[in-house]
């Protein structure tokens, strides 16, 4: 339960582990904390342990599993990471997990600097951010057809260079 | 000096989101697109200002134009194939890219790499911050207007100067722009009889010509005029909006992850970290000049110690395909000359699992280019252009 090359500190991770109830993910990565405690978590790393520095949204899209006996269906996994300031940074990061028609409370009110890469995120992976103040695409055109980072969408898929 | 009345209300930061509807309906608003194609915007990068006379009231900014699908590409490719592609993100500071590439392949594989790896990795590392702020010294002072700096002149020197670093890289790699010089576990290319002398004789002539430079332009007074005051990005709009590197130092924030996280051999040396307080471009064209002359400091140590030892890790990693499939997610980041250059990568994709499953490049130029909203409005577009110039927005690395 951990992101290799950038572990949490001892006391993030007592944080959400004890208070958030953090879960171990099957396929690794930073712990998994429920969706509607994601803001209190930002807020509190911010206010309370001094990650001030945004760093990053990461989100992955996975198809729902060949046989899936116990219903998990198509996932988006979203990874944040928030660095200290100064001498010894850290990161701190978390993930959550919402299925793939799900959205996520965003960030923007907390760190501005979200709103850029919360956009990203939407345009290529297509996870929905709530109550984003400027929910558009950032880096393909505004007509684009579906999220080019989603697993179903094919590397050779047809575009045309024109409108 | 006494503050100009645009300029200290720039100072407060603006609201990115205005509704112009709200604005004063007296007011004659004007559109004017800066880009995609301006030379200032250093690459293709679109600015809708709305204008109230010659004053910026709003900004949109609009990037994509480069967006060249990496992150979809490194689902496809090996983790191998990978490297020399990533040298065509940042083409201003290619080493960067790689470096930050293979420590988080590294950081997923569990490799460790040798010191003396480590060590020429600092050292090119630091060559190549000394090249990429040279190019933004000549690029800054074309930006900020045809007399300063003796029109093209001072862009022209500072391209002779970085020509040293290029060919000290060509005399190790063979390639001037795109090196390929790293690879998962170590370095593909030893450092060949000589080449310490070089090094010596390159960043000499740097050294010697910086003050040059200083009084061209640093010290003119059209320059203080254009840039003190100017685009003022204070340390606590840096941290919230993500921004690293020379902008957040220029904010009074003393944060640099070769001190504060060191990787590489930084933990061996002593990196003595610029910064500056007042957040304008002057401030932050201040704490270049004082890191390009911190990095000559630091080649100098570098170049004359370098360790005996293996270049590579003891099982050099030439198809990850041999390796068993490295599931997990991993994140290594650099002090690349834009901020931190971070990688994250989810192991575990197709080729057997040879391939990323989910990469994603932290682009410091993406975050950087996200104050623009902020800080414009309230400017003259002249200063839109200077600002521009000084926060060094490289678009290969924003769209990727």
């Amino acid at each position: 339960m951990k992101l290799l090359g950038a572990e949490n500190s001892d006391a993030v991770q007592e944080l959400l582990i004890e208070q958030f109830g953090a879960t171990e993910n099957s396929i690794g990565g930073p712990p998994v904390i429920a969706v509607d405690r994601h803001l209190e978590l930002a807020k509190k790393l911010r206010d309370e342990y001094q990650y001030r520095i945004f760093g990053f949204v990461v989100a992955a899209h996975y198809p729902a599993p060949a046989k899936d006996a116990n219903g998990v269906g198509e996932l988006i996994r979203v990874s944040y990471g928030l660095r200290s300031v100064g001498k010894g940074t850290k990161l701190a990061t978390w993930q959550v997990c919402i299925p793939v028609d799900g959205a996520i409370p965003t960030l923007v009110p907390l760190f501005a600097g979200a709103d850029w890469q919360e956009r990203e995120q939407f345009d290529l992976v297509g996870v929905r951010f709530d109550g984003h103040p400027d929910p558009r695409r950032l880096m393909l055109s505004e007509d684009w057809q579906g999220h080019p980072l989603r697993k179903d969408y094919a590397i050779d898929t047809k575009v045309h260079p024109w409108r | 000096m006494e503050m100009i009345p645009h300029v200290a209300k720039a100072r407060r930061r603006a609201n990115p989101y205005l509704d112009l509807g709200s604005y004063d309906p007296e007011a004659d608003l004007m559109v004017l697109n800066l880009g995609p194609q301006h030379p200032s915007t250093h690459g293709v990068f679109r600015l809708k200002l709305y204008l109230d006379g010659e004053i910026i009231v709003k900004v949109v900014p609009f990037v994509g134009y480069l967006h060249r699908g990496v992150e979809k590409l490194c689902e496809k490719l090996t983790m191998v194939q990978l490297i020399p592609i990533f040298d065509k993100n940042d083409y201003v500071s290619p080493m960067m890219n790689e470096q930050s590439l293979v420590m988080a392949f590294e950081a997923l594989l569990g490799i460790e790499v040798p010191r003396r790896a480590r060590y020429v990795r600092t050292l090119l590392a630091e060559l190549q911050r000394i090249a990429s702020h040279l190019l933004w010294l000549g690029a800054f002072a074309m930006d900020l207007g045809g007399a300063l700096g003796g029109g093209s002149t001072l862009f022209m020197y500072c391209f002779r100067e970085r020509e040293l670093i290029l060919d000290v890289f060509e005399d190790l790699t063979g390639c001037r722009f795109h090196y390929n010089t790293h690879m998962i576990g170590g370095n593909r290319h030893d450092v060949p009889a000589g080449w310490a002398t070089k090094v010596h004789a390159a960043i000499n002539a740097i050294e010697t010509r910086l003050p040059e430079y200083e009084t061209f332009l640093i010290t003119n007074d059209i320059y203080i005029e254009r840039t003190r005051g100017v685009g003022v990005v204070d340390g606590q709009l840096s941290m919230e909006l993500g921004i690293t590197g020379p902008v957040l130092r220029a904010g009074g924030v003393d944060h640099d992850l070769r001190r504060d996280a060191p990787y590489h051999c930084y933990d061996e040396i002593e990196v003595r970290v610029a910064t500056a307080t007042a957040g304008d471009c002057e401030a932050r064209a201040t704490v270049r000049m004082a890191e390009l002359r911190e990095s000559i400091r630091l080649v100098r140590t570098l170049i004359d110690n370098i360790p005996e030892g293996p270049l590579g890790a003891r099982k050099p990693i030439k198809t990850p395909l041999a390796e068993k499939a490295a599931k997990g997610h991993a994140y290594a980041a650099v002090e690349s000359p834009r901020g931190e250059l971070g990688i994250y990568v989810i192991g575990g994709g197709d080729n057997k699992g040879a391939s990323p499953y989910r990469l994603k490049i932290r682009s410091p130029s993406l975050h950087v280019l996200g104050c623009l909203p902020y800080i414009l409005p309230g400017h003259s577009v002249s200063d839109a252009v200077a600002v521009l110039g000084s926060v060094d927005p490289i678009m290969g690395e924003v769209d990727r």
